[in-house]
């Protein structure tokens, strides 16, 4: 006799068919979650150079790109792109045979995703010659980093109608093969949070679409306002003072008691300054916060103990030791004494003061107080008003240029000519030296085409005061330069 | 005996759903159909390598392909637009019984054949020994005869035509099809044809705006090519916006055998490249293939079978004597930068490990006066335009090429100066420098103010006292060869000159010296 299988009751067919759809759920769900959002650990970099040209701090999860729209953009919307050479034209430091620029990671989290590091901006690249490839120099200023145009690009380019899924997913159809999940997911979410998210910077970077603001140029940052108007949120105010990108080896010269950071002496010392340079390049409290506070030590110690660059073109040493006498006489007093580093009045140099305008004494309390809601222990920002700018150390001074805080001086030798008589527009950003008047070509055409014009007439740009050695014969002039470069 | 069973009576909805599944079937089956010719994608293969070579697939036609029938109409549709009557006319070679020219394969994507260029296009060529003797072809060789800069300029002049539409392209298709023995269906005549028409308009529309401004350069002439302008459109670099000294790099086709003996040398004519198989796909890139596109396979079997192809012999007699005594000047002249022969050169131990470029690599280790390794461009002299064409930016840039694959481009770098060749095969190889400025090996051994100023670029008859093309005549039977002005920019004739460069032997001495170089 055949035997009649046992019955399943309804219910309990409906708990079986739940369970199912749950577990399938569940799957599903996990499977996305890997092909979204897991975060890829990679080993660090053992190499000092390399990583803190390539190491990732963490940049990539809320500041990130995803990989595949970073790369395609720059072809896409050629004509929001600042020269015709794509990518490169942003003046990014960008070694041979490497995938991205120097400054730029990639890390794969959930999809592979560009984000930056401190590299971006903090290194160098000349040229002795013209027939040379260039010489790239960590923890040296980005000169030739266009960085307003950068921001920009990105925000532009989100809020192009071609910036859709259509046509992004064309053209990144032209240079890889996505697989079935990954065109779903870049079609129907990675495209549309992409544009929304950048299509949101729009309102925080709203002074750098200030009309009457002029360009920062390359190699220049407006970076107090940078930090007030992301980590602070303050509403958007009149001020305007883009600075040099600085050099920031050798920072242990910063262990001294009673020295401050920053063109302004804005903040207490290096830690305060990488932590909070960091957290604006993660755009966010950290997502890890243990690690991020490794990467910043890691940092920390790399960058007290980096040397300054040795200048690439022979010296006179018997000049050069006339030119200490030179130094020691007319320099000394402000840029190699307990002065050094430390805050002095406006009035003692009497440059351009605009810079000065973009930061406050409210501004750091409140910043400090944001960091401190990360959980993070630091000295910080100086809680007081800005009163001028700091005398800098000049080690490493040759690869500084352009000069004074908003380097609105293209050489040491104009430098030390009277404020009338100095260049009064030059071109920026081009990276062939000058091993004459101490700094980078900023005249003809090639400094034209490839760099960013900069007038001393705009505001915040203007060329005025550091008088002291202007008055120099030229014979102690050429002797201070040559001992300049031995810095 | 068991009684019939009356059949079931069946309801409404049964019949209902019969009529649903009736009618439903043509629509799977024209689904189904769709399916399977999106899915095609069938490469006309040859199991003779040579064959393959010459109208073997690189993938281009994947996504860059003409469909056939439309390729085979324009010369007709276009005919204003062409210098004279059909393909040949742009220096294509045609091979008896065959429909299709050397360098042009042919795939079935989507229901549709397609067709495009592959690698002889630009590597294959003919020689006669008079005007009156049959065409010898030589595979591997510089395609002295075809002229890629009016290829492109045809393709995007006959898109914009008014002709290029469906009223003048479908009845022309059919005809042509027609002759064949075919016919245009009708799915054919009134929805892919039409559709390719507009397809066809709007990319090569694209493509003109974007490597339009090449034509605004130096034009090529047959034989030559501007290498890496076209790459910058690759990645949408507005070339209007060039630099000068970055306009005007033509330079002439490479012959492309016996690479096994050039791996570890800087490849290309600056020597911005090591790695054969980086410069090979970056070559695919001009017959139309994309990353995701390419043929690796087809490609592969060329590769390898370049690896050992010999170059062709000198057919001509050669003074043996005359040659013996060449050899010694050679020696003494040539050899430390070409290599001891035509088939004896090896480059000094060079990179050959596939590791991507290093940090701070030194850049010494490639110049120097050996085979393979780069002269300065101060002490070469030649032409420049090619050497800054290919810009640091682009240099880098190329870096992202392959991002995703294993094969990510990673051996690109700016060089300073032009690569010292190898000359197996060198009498193939006319016109001579990397610009092909020069027309004989006779002239190159003059002082650049001796060198003909003007010469003609496309004819195959050779001149064997000379050693080259003849360059001297303006046309025959009806085809007009090319102008070359040593004048324009990117085309000088200057440089390789002077004591060390041979310029400053007697006549005999450079008679004897062109006759050794004959063996090579």
């Amino acid at each position: 006799m055949p035997e009649t299988p046992p019955r399943i009751s309804r219910k309990r067919k409906l708990w079986i068919s739940v369970g199912i759809l749950v577990v399938m759920g569940a799957v599903f769900g996990g499977y996305a979650y890997y092909r979204l959002m897991w975060e890829h650990r990679e080993p660090l970099i053992q190499d000092p150079e390399e990583r803190f040209k390539y190491g990732s701090i963490g940049a990539e999860h809320d500041a990130g790109v995803p990989y595949w729209i970073f790369y395609v953009l720059p072809r896409m919307f050629p004509e929001k792109v600042p020269g015709p050479n794509g990518l490169a034209s942003f003046g990014v430091s960008w070694e041979q045979g490497r995938e991205l620029p120097i400054g730029f990671t990639k890390k794969v989290i959930g999809i592979p995703r560009v984000g930056n590091n401190c590299a971006a901006c903090h290194i160098a690249n000349y040229r002795t010659r013209l027939d040379e490839r260039p010489t790239f120099v960590t923890a040296a200023p980005g000169h030739t980093l266009n960085l307003e145009a950068f921001f920009r690009f990105l925000v532009d380019c989100a809020k192009d109608p071609r910036f859709n899924a259509d046509n992004l997913m064309h053209e990144i159809a032209l240079v890889t093969d996505l697989d079935w999940f990954d065109r779903i997911a870049y079609r129907f979410l990675i495209i549309p949070i992409t544009r929304k998210r950048l299509r949101e910077r729009e309102t925080q970077f709203a002074w750098i679409y200030h009309k009457e603001f002029p360009e920062w140029g390359r190699g220049r940052d407006d970076a107090m306002n940078l930090t007030k108007y992301f980590m602070i949120k303050v509403k958007m105010d009149d001020s305007f003072g883009p600075s040099d990108i600085p050099s920031i080896w050798n920072l242990k010269k910063y262990d001294r008691e009673g020295t401050t950071m920053n063109w302004s002496g804005d903040s207490h010392d290096s830690y305060s300054v990488i932590m909070d340079s960091a957290l604006g390049l993660l755009g966010a409290a950290p997502h890890d916060k243990n690690e991020f506070l490794d990467q910043v030590k890691w940092l920390q110690d790399y960058l007290r103990a980096k040397a300054p660059p040795r200048y690439p073109f022979p010296t006179d040493e018997k000049i050069a030791a006339s030119g200490k006498n030179v130094f020691d006489q007319h320099c000394a007093g402000c840029h190699a004494s307990e002065k050094t580093g430390t805050r002095m009045p406006l009035a003692m140099v009497d440059t351009d003061p605009e810079r000065i305008g973009t930061w406050n004494k409210e501004n750091a309390i409140a910043a400090n107080k944001v960091v401190r809601s990360f959980g993070i222990e630091r000295k910080g920002l100086v809680e007081d008003s800005l009163i001028g700018y700091n005398p800098p150390f000049l080690d490493g001074i040759w690869l500084r240029a352009p000069y004074l805080h908003n380097g609105s001086v293209p050489t040491l030798r104009d430098l030390l000519t009277p404020p009338d008589k100095r260049p009064k527009v030059f071109w920026r950003g081009y990276d062939l030296y000058d091993p004459v008047n101490v700094g980078f070509v900023s005249q003809g055409p090639e400094a034209e085409r490839v760099g960013t014009k900069y007038d001393t007439a705009e505001r915040a740009s203007h060329n005025q005061g550091h008088v002291p050695g202007t008055t120099l014969s030229d014979q102690e002039k050429n002797a201070l330069l040559e001992y300049l470069k031995t810095l | 005996m068991a009684e019939p069973t009356s059949p079931p009576k069946r309801g409404k909805c049964f019949w209902i759903a019969t009529a649903l599944v009736v009618l439903a079937v043509p629509f799977v089956l024209f689904g189904l159909y769709l399916a399977f010719l999106l899915m095609q994608d069938e490469p006309v293969v040859y199991a003779d390598i040579r064959e393959h070579f010459k109208y073997g697939s690189t993938g281009g036609e994947r996504e860059s392909g003409l469909p056939y029938w439309i390729f085979q109409a324009m010369p007709t549709v276009c005919a204003p637009h062409l210098p004279g009557p059909g393909w040949a006319s742009l220096g294509f070679i045609f091979e008896d019984g065959k429909d299709l020219p050397v360098g042009m394969s042919k795939r079935r994507r989507m229901g549709v054949d397609r067709t495009f260029i592959n690698c002889a296009a630009c590597h294959t060529s003919t020689v006669r020994d008079t005007p009156q003797s049959k065409p010898r072809l030589y595979l591997g060789m510089p395609a002295n005869t075809f002229d890629l800069f009016r290829f492109q300029k045809f393709l995007f002049d006959c898109a914009r035509d008014p002709k290029f539409s469906t009223e003048y392209v479908v009845p022309e298709v059919a005809r042509l099809m027609r002759e064949k023995g075919h016919r245009l269906g009708l799915l054919d005549r009134y929805v892919v044809y039409p559709i390719a028409v507009g397809l066809m308009r709007e990319r090569l529309g694209m493509l003109h705006g974007r490597l339009g401004p090449l034509l605004e350069h130096t034009e090529w002439g047959p034989g030559r090519t501007d290498t890496f302008n076209p790459n910058k459109v690759l990645f949408n670099f507005p070339l209007a916006q060039l630099p000068d000294r970055e306009k005007n790099a033509a330079v002439d086709f490479p012959s492309i055998w016996l690479q096994r003996r050039r791996q570890g040398m800087q490849l290309h004519w600056d020597g911005n490249n090591v790695m054969a198989e980086e410069r090979n796909k970056n070559a695919a890139f001009g017959t139309g293939t994309t990353p995701p596109t390419i043929d690796l396979a087809a490609i592969g079997r060329l590769e390898a079978w370049l690896l050992a192809e010999e170059p062709p012999k000198y057919p001509y007699p050669i003074d043996s004597s005359k040659a013996a005594r060449g050899a010694l000047i050679y020696k003494e002249y040539c050899a430390s930068c070409h290599g001891s022969s035509g088939r004896d050169f090896a480059p000094p131990a060079g990179d050959t490990s596939r590791e991507c470029l290093k940090p701070d690599e030194r850049d010494d280790g490639l110049y120097g006066p050996y085979v393979g390794r780069i002269t300065r461009i101060e002490e070469i002299g030649t032409d420049r335009h090619r050497l800054d064409s290919f810009s640091y930016e682009l240099a880098v840039t190329l870096g992202t090429v392959y991002a995703g694959y294993p094969h990510r481009y990673c051996h690109y770098r700016k060089t300073f100066g032009y690569a010292n060749m190898p000359l197996d095969g060198v009498w193939l190889r006319a016109p001579y420098l990397h610009n092909g400025s020069v027309p004989t090996l006779r002239d190159l051994l003059e002082p650049s103010a001796a060198r003909p100023r003007e010469f003609y670029r496309g004819n195959d008859v050779y001149d064997t006292t000379r050693v080259g093309f003849v360059g001297s005549v303006a046309g025959q039977g009806g085809q007009r060869f090319f102008r070359y002005d040593t004048a324009l920019p990117g085309d000088s004739n200057a440089g390789h000159e002077g004591r060390p460069y041979g310029t400053e032997l007697r006549p005999g001495d450079k008679d004897a010296l062109v006759e050794y170089l004959k063996t090579f």
